[in-house]
């Protein structure tokens, strides 16, 4: 006899199901039969939990959030250095999509067909460092201990470096750095940011 | 509620409201109330963690119009 599922573990599967296919074809590429059918259920049961579309891919993004990067450990066990933090900060990032590739996947689809909601969600997680490389950047200056140097456009590199070196180890995995682990790679990228922003002679 | 020091972190993204309101404390002497605006729901969750691994007293955490405001006393 199949089991039947409590309205909780069926929201949770169409979730599951839904935040897959979203991930492979992107929020257009994907119809509410596809996903009935994959979770094997009317779409008059979906409708139940979910009002439309848009409303189940809010609730995916809802659940990612939910497992939010927290950045306070790398903070209090430090004593405020910028690139300490910095590299703590990222390590946090790069091992959340380690674990939840899917949602990179999400954000490159999002790049191009995003809803203001999905963009806004995913431009929300970087700035977290780019508020942070701003603020700490502007501070240096200030104390006279970096040249001056346009600080938005030094948070956009960081971004990029970060961005591709998820697109490289994550998404599509080339022999070039295979033997590299990213956690290396990690570091050295961050290493030649702080160069390139003459913070590390 | 009275407080000796105010932080407007307003529209910052953890961590930074955390940092700079850990160096905030820094300038306070144990027993004084920082009081702290921040705009990122993140950071309820972030400033609980923060004084519970800190020692400092989170007094109270509130929300109003859309901002998020907390009182932390110094250990």
């Amino acid at each position: 006899m199949v089991k039947r599922l409590s309205a909780e573990q069926r929201r949770a599967t169409i979730i599951e199901v839904a935040k897959r296919l979203f991930a492979q074809n992107g929020f257009h590429g994907v119809s509410i039969d596809e996903i009935v059918n994959q979770v094997g259920v009317s779409p008059s049961i979906l409708y139940r939990h979910f009002d439309s579309k848009e409303k189940l891919y809010e609730a995916v993004l809802q659940e990612f959030s939910c497992t939010r990067e927290s950045y306070v450990e790398t903070i209090v066990d430090d004593d405020i250095g910028f690139e300490t933090v910095l590299r703590g900060m990222t390590r946090v990032f790069i091992s959340s999509i380690v674990n939840h590739p899917d949602l990179m996947k999400m954000e490159m689809h999002s790049q191009l067909e995003g809803s203001t909601a999905s963009r806004e969600f995913f431009l929300n997680r970087w700035k977290s460092f780019t508020d942070y490389i701003e603020y700490n950047l502007t501070e240096l200056q200030a104390q006279g201990k970096i040249e001056s140097i346009n600080v938005k456009a030094a948070g956009l590199i960081y971004q990029g470096i970060i961005r591709e070196l998820l697109l490289t180890k994550c998404l599509e995995p080339t022999d070039r750095f295979s033997e590299t682990s990213i956690d290396d790679l990690v570091d050295e990228l961050i290493t030649l940011f702080l160069r390139m922003i003459n913070i590390k002679k | 509620m009275s407080f000796d020091a105010e932080l407007d972190a307003k529209g910052l993204n953890c961590p930074l409201p955390i940092l700079r309101a850990k160096k905030s404390l820094g300038e306070l002497t144990s027993g004084q109330v920082l009081k702290i605006i921040a705009t990122d729901p993140g950071s309820v969750k972030d400033f609980e963690a923060f004084c519970k691994q800190t020692g400092n007293e989170l007094m109270s955490s509130a929300e109003a119009g859309g901002a998020f405001e907390f009182l932390i006393k110094k250990s």
